[in-house]
Formats: structure tokens, sequence, C-alpha cells
């Protein structure tokens, strides 16, 4: 049982997707609270296709906010005093020594670090500090990983006096590119990458040839493109000494338990020891707070802006508030003459669709069931169909199922709506339903006369610059009453939802899941492009006009037995 | 949403109603009731421990365990505040929970404050002075060690628990519309 909601990543022929039986399109179907909407585009928006931008670092720990400038220094991790269990992962608290002083019970230095999870403790590797702040700035001294930090630091200052010019010479033809030629390299990044790279100083290589690599490779000299010049590096001592000093042979010997499992060691910053009671614990990395834009090229506005200091966000605009929320539930199966089992010619299905569509189904004829329960061959359910208005204004509704394409694989059921149209009314405050509770001409269809206040609109979910969409449709008395007379089947309406019915029947020979999607098409009001784009009138005016916004939803209703 | 969410009813007069909306079980445990505030529509169901007698042994009034609005506390579940040995002598210290705390059958929580819309799954373990920050979820049978800080809006789950996902931006209304949706759907049958 899923409802997913349709992105079209950008695709702006505003075609229905591709049907379920095509698993690529699976891709595109994610659930509505997952979802952004762009009010500059007017079109639905996911992660897959957002674009992302770190707004801020925090440790996960002790919820620090990192100012970006100190992230890399920092390496991405915690530089206070978090540190992960090397056992098990879970932070480490700091502990003090607790002795007993003139009967009386004193805790101070020295501290070392515990786990609450393993009890794991940072003396076993010989860990303990003078203070108990800043665990990390004591540890920069023994960190054991500091030699291997100096030779990365070296060979990375080493590389960097080539890093000056992004100026690299025009690419010659040559069928021997040496595979060290980085500034080729940098300038066929260049070229990809539509804009300058910091590359290495080609000018430097120009016209010379490295003895060394020229006399090892010979001949190179007559080749157009030549080597960088690049001196040698002379590596530090980092690469011998390190602790892990222990041979295949030895580890073999040991016992499971002594030999680290790669699972602790794998996220360790440096290369370290394979035997557990030496493994170190890692400063813990830090987490960030996303800031989403709109992907389109010309658009690129703000979606998602957190705020660093609480769980709130300055923007957020999400398909949640935009779109009625689709809900399935409440399942019937109908109770028909015939078996179920024997297989239908096509000719037969479609007549007795037909006979379906003329006769309404009498109460006692259908039967609840558990929604989990698998579906059985022929046989036809009736389900219910919830669908929510998140806006202020009422919305009318049209569902259909889209056309599959030409060549789509054979379906296993077939779908019928018997309410196309309908509308759902306005969302309002709790206290505004109480009184309406009862009743099912709800004041709001009514409605042209209700125009909610602009604090109204705003303060919903933290969202600015929501526009409204005003809608007053054909919703007065008459046109309510007309939709009464033609005979909505089935329709329940309360507050700001409308359920709606929906048969689907499992064709005789049906395997798998029961999938289709549904086009929603649905109709409000909009203000008229105000000449202030930040602050949109709220008053109905003339101006106000029609629009529709049409979205698809993937309903999955279960397996067949 | 939750259209189709049945409602869940108990059996008239085996909970009581307070003034502020608290529908609270008569077969909850709850010792030292004048050291508990509870924020109003919020439920205690039938078997749930509130250990309000646990308090500092200093003088004066003591709030032990607060709780906010529409929070939902599970039959057999356990909240005891948190104690330690402090200069000497062992003291007990509060337990904050906000708004919309939801937590699960037969959890024990021991933590020093639980943030708004949290939601802790059944069977969990939540140690001595775990700081849940608001809108996390901890999944069905977490147990989170002694001290723990769970980061808003993240999912934490094992044992012992580890951060494992974080969660979409609109969590928060969910997890309100999940909880009032609750508050009007348990009704005495
Ligand atoms: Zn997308
Ligand atoms: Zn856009
Ligand atoms: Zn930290
Ligand atoms: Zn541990």
């Amino acid at each position: 049982m899923s409802v997913l909601y349709h992105c079209p990543h950008l695709d702006e022929s505003r075609r229905p997707p591709l049907p379920s039986s095509y698993p690529s399109s699976s891709t595109s179907f994610t659930p509505l609270h997952s979802l952004y909407f762009c009010e500059e585009c007017d079109g639905v928006r996911c992660n897959q296709c957002v674009a992302v931008e770190v707004a801020s670092y925090y440790c996960p720990n002790c919820l620090f906010d990192v100012p970006s400038a100190n992230v890399r220094g920092d390496r991405n991790k915690c530089n206070r005093s978090c540190y992960a269990c090397p056992q098990c992962a879970t932070a480490l608290q700091i502990q003090p020594t607790e002795k007993m002083e003139n009967d009386q019970m004193i805790s101070g230095a020295p501290y070392s670090l515990i786990c609450t999870g393993c009890r794991w403790s940072s003396k076993t590797i010989g860990w303990e500090f003078d203070k108990a702040t800043g665990i990390a700035s004591q540890l920069a001294k023994l960190d054991p990983g500091q030699a291997a930090k100096t030779e990365f630091e070296a060979i990375k200052d080493h590389l960097e006096t080539y890093m000056s010019s992004s100026n690299p010479e025009p690419i010659r033809t040559s069928s021997k590119v040496p595979t060290r030629h980085i500034s080729h390299l940098t300038q066929m990044a260049a070229k990809a990458l539509h804009r300058d790279v910091p590359g290495l100083a080609a000018a430097k290589a120009k016209g010379k040839v490295r003895a060394t690599a020229g006399s090892r490779s010979g001949g190179l000299e007559k080749a157009h493109t030549k080597w960088d010049e690049l001196s040698d590096y002379v590596a530090k001592d980092a690469w011998r000494g390190g602790n892990d000093s222990l041979g295949i042979d030895q580890l073999s010997e040991m016992e499971r338990p002594e030999v680290a499992a790669l699972s602790k060691r794998w996220c360790s910053s440096w290369g370290r020891s394979s035997l557990s009671s030496s493994v170190l614990p890692d400063r813990i990395l830090l987490h960030t707070k996303l800031t989403k834009r709109c992907p389109h090229p010309s658009c690129r506005h703000l979606l998602i802006q957190p705020d660093a200091k609480s769980v709130r966000f300055k923007i957020k605009m999400v398909a949640l508030n935009y779109l009625p929320a689709v809900e399935i539930g409440r399942r019937r199966r109908r109770q028909d003459k015939g078996p179920g089992s024997t297989p239908m010619a096509p000719e037969e299905i479609e007549q007795r669709q037909r006979e379906r569509r003329r006769t309404k189904a009498k109460a006692g004829d259908e039967e609840d069931e558990e929604m989990d329960k698998a579906l059985e061959r022929g046989a036809v359910y009736v389900y219910q169909l919830a669908f929510t208005n998140p806006l202020y204004d009422p919305i009318q509704i049209r569902l259909t199922q889209p056309y599959p394409p030409k060549d789509a694989p054979p379906i296993n059921h077939h779908v019928h709506i018997p309410t196309q149209h309908f509308t759902v009314s306005a969302l309002k405050e709790a206290w505004a339903y109480d009184e309406d509770d009862e009743d099912d001409d709800l004041p709001g269809l009514e409605g042209a006369s209700e125009v909610p206040s602009d604090e109204g609109v705003s303060t919903v979910g933290g969202t600015l610059g929501r526009r409204n969409r005003i809608s007053t449709l054909g919703t007065t008395s008459s046109g309510l009453r007309e939709k009464r007379a033609r005979g909505e089947t089935g329709v329940e309406k309360k507050a700001n939802m409308t359920k709606v019915l929906l048969e689907v029947e499992v064709l005789p020979d049906a395997k798998g899941d029961v999938t289709f999607d549904l086009e929603v098409r649905y109709t409000y009001r909009a203000d008229a492009p105000a000449p202030n784009k930040e602050e949109p009138t709220s008053k109905s005016s003339p101006n106000d006009e029609l629009k529709t916004f049409t979205f698809w939803v993937r309903l999955n209703v279960g397996k067949v037995a | 949403m939750g259209a189709f969410d049945p409602l869940v009813t108990y059996e008239k007069g085996t909970y009581i109603e307070t003034d502020t909306g608290n529908k609270v079980s008569r077969k909850a445990v709850i010792t030292g009731a004048t050291n508990i505030i509870l924020g109003g529509k919020s439920i205690i169901q039938s078997g749930a421990v509130l250990r309000g007698d646990l308090r500092r042994y200093t003088a004066g009034q003591h709030v032990v365990i607060s709780m906010g609005r529409y929070c939902n506390i599970s039959e057999g579940v356990v909240i005891r505040p948190p104690g330690k040995i402090y200069k000497g002598s062992f003291t007990f210290y509060p337990v904050r929970i906000g708004d919309c705390v939801t937590i699960g059958q037969n959890s024990v929580v021991e933590a020093a404050q639980i943030g708004l819309g949290v939601e802790i799954g059944k069977d969990c373990i939540i140690g001595k002075f775990v700081i849940i920050k608001d809108l996390a979820v901890i999944l069905p049978e977490t147990v989170l060690p002694e001290a723990t800080v769970v980061p808003p809006m993240t999912v934490w789950g094992g044992n012992p628990g580890q951060l494992l996902d974080s969660l979409p931006e609109t969590h928060q209304e969910m997890v309100e519309a999940k909880c009032k949706g609750f508050y009007s759907r348990f009704r005495a049958a």
C-alpha cells in the first residue's frame, strides 16, 4: 500500500510519466512529504534534482556550530572533545579520576575517555589528559597520525609549487601522451568543465624535459607534449613507521577478537593497527545543514534554507503545502455473481466494465477487508481515496487515469473512477471546523466571501512569501446543488478532506503488484502577479485568475495472491 | 493526513480525563504526582510507570518529570529521572519532555531531555542523562548508552544506538499531525 508522487525532474513537457510497467519510471516517484515545490517554475522538485549547498556545519555530539572557515583545517571533524569509541562508535565521555583524600572523594585529573556503550577506556591505549576540555588539542601532541599528516602536508606543498598558472599550452596532438603530463590533464579538465582549472605551471615545462624521465622513456623529446617540470620528492619517514608492523602470519595466528574488524578500521583517518587492542578513537565527523535550490538553470530559487540555531527553516517550499494529499484506505471487495477463476475474454471484461458503470453498487454488495490482505484474481475492489486540501481556499479536482503509451506492456487490472470531478474545501484553523463538523455543507464551499488574512498564510510551516492560492471556483451554493443533482456517488466530505471511491478490478490472469498511476488536476484561484513580488496581495481582486496544476500519483494497492 | 486511521478506544471509566485534557489510565503507576507536570492533551496509557517520587533531597518543590502537550506514553513505559553521585551524594535530576513526544510500548527512559516531536519506538532503553533533541526518531529496540546526545532531525537505531539517517524537512508537520490525530482518535468506547 503506497501513494507516491511524481517529480518530472525538470522535464517541462508536462507529459504523464511512463506507467509502472516500465521499471525505469519508479525513480520519479517519492512520498509527498519528501518533495519540494518551486513557485517560480510552478513545479514539483525532488531530492534527486534539487541543487544542494552546505549552509552550516555542526558536531552531532556537542552540537557546536563549526564556522565553515575552520572545517577544512579541522578535516571535517569536531576539534573540541568529541571522540567515537573505537569498538562500538558510541561518543566517548570524559571521566575524571576519583580518589579519596581526607575521607572525601575528590575527582580531578588525570582524565580519560570512556565508552558508556561498551566500557572501553582510553587508559588501555595510554591516553590520559590533564584537562577535561579541549581533548583534541591536548591530543594533537601525541596523536600518532601526526607523522602521516606531516608527510601529507609536505607532499601537498611540494606539488603546490606547480599550481600557479591556469593558462596551459594549447593541446598538441600526439600519439605518445605521457601519463604524468599534468598540464595536459589540467587543460583537458578545463575544457570539460568549461572553466579555468588552477593547473600546474605549464610555462615552466615549455621546452624542458626532465632528464631522468627523458632518459628512462627515451625518444620522448621527439613527442610534441612534454613532461612537466617536477622535481623529486623525498619522502619523510612516515611510511616506514606506524604500529601496524604485524605480518599476515602473525595475524592468522591470533584469535578473532584480537584482530580489529575491518568495520572498525575503515573509517579511521590514517592507516592504523590491525590489533583491536590498539585501534584508536577518531574524532567525530561533522554534520551539515543543507540549503536546497530549484535546479532549473534559469530559476535557482531557494526551496530550503535552514536556520543554524533551530529545527525551523527560514525558507521551506515543500509540496505538502501546495498539492492535495492523497491517501488510500477502506478496501471493500465486491461480491460478484460469477466465479473469478475462469479466464474472461477481453470483450467480456469490457462488457462487465460497462455494466458496472451503469449499475451502481447497492449497499450490502460489498464486504470490508483488511488493506494488507493479498488481492484475489478476478475480484473487484472498491477503495476510498482521500484528498486533503492544504490551501486556504477550496479546490476543484479532476481525477483521471493517464493514457498509457502505445506499446506499453499489458496491465493486470482495470481501474474505474466513479466520480471524476469533485471539490475539496479550504483548510481552516481547527476551531473553525468544530462548528461545521456535523455539517456536510461546509460553509467554506459557498465561500467566495472568505478570504484569509496575510498572516494566516505566511505562518504556516514557517513558509515565507507563500503565494496565496485564493480560489472561488464554481463553488457557490448553486454549483454545489448542481453537483448534488448529478449525483456524486460515495463522496464524503469533512473539513478540508474529500473522500471518493475508486474501483480496481484484478484481472483473472494477474500476478504481482497491482500498481497504477492517476492524474490529478486541480483548479485554484491564484493572484495575478503582484507588482511587488515580495508581498503578494491577498485580496481577491478582479485580477485573480483560475489556474490549474496537474500532477501524477502512483498507487500500489497490494499484491495478487 | 491520517484520513483512514481507526479510532483507538478504551473502556469508559478506565481513564481519568483532567481539566487540561490529559487522559491518564487508572492502571498507570504514577508516584509523586505532585512533582509531575503534564502539559495537557497528553495520554498516559495503562501500565506506564512515572517515577515522580525520585526527587532531589533538598528543601523546596522540585519538578521531577515535566511533559508537554500531545504526548503519548504507551503501555508499560517506564520514565524515571536520571541520578548520579554529585559531590559525594547521590542526586536525581529532572526529566524534561517536550510537546508531541511519543514513547512506544515497554521502553525504559532515563533521559534528561527529550525535545519536541521526538518519537521513541517500542522496547527501547534510553540511558541516563541522554539528551534527545527536537524531532529525532529512535527506532524500536534501540539502546542509547548513558549520556548519548541525539541531534535534531536524525534517526537512531541499534545497540548501542548509532545515527542512521536524517529526516525530511517536513517532519515537524508530519509529527504534529500524527500526535494531534492520535489524541483525537483516542476515545472512550
Ligand atoms: Zn526530481
Ligand atoms: Zn524554480
Ligand atoms: Zn563535538
Ligand atoms: Zn564502546
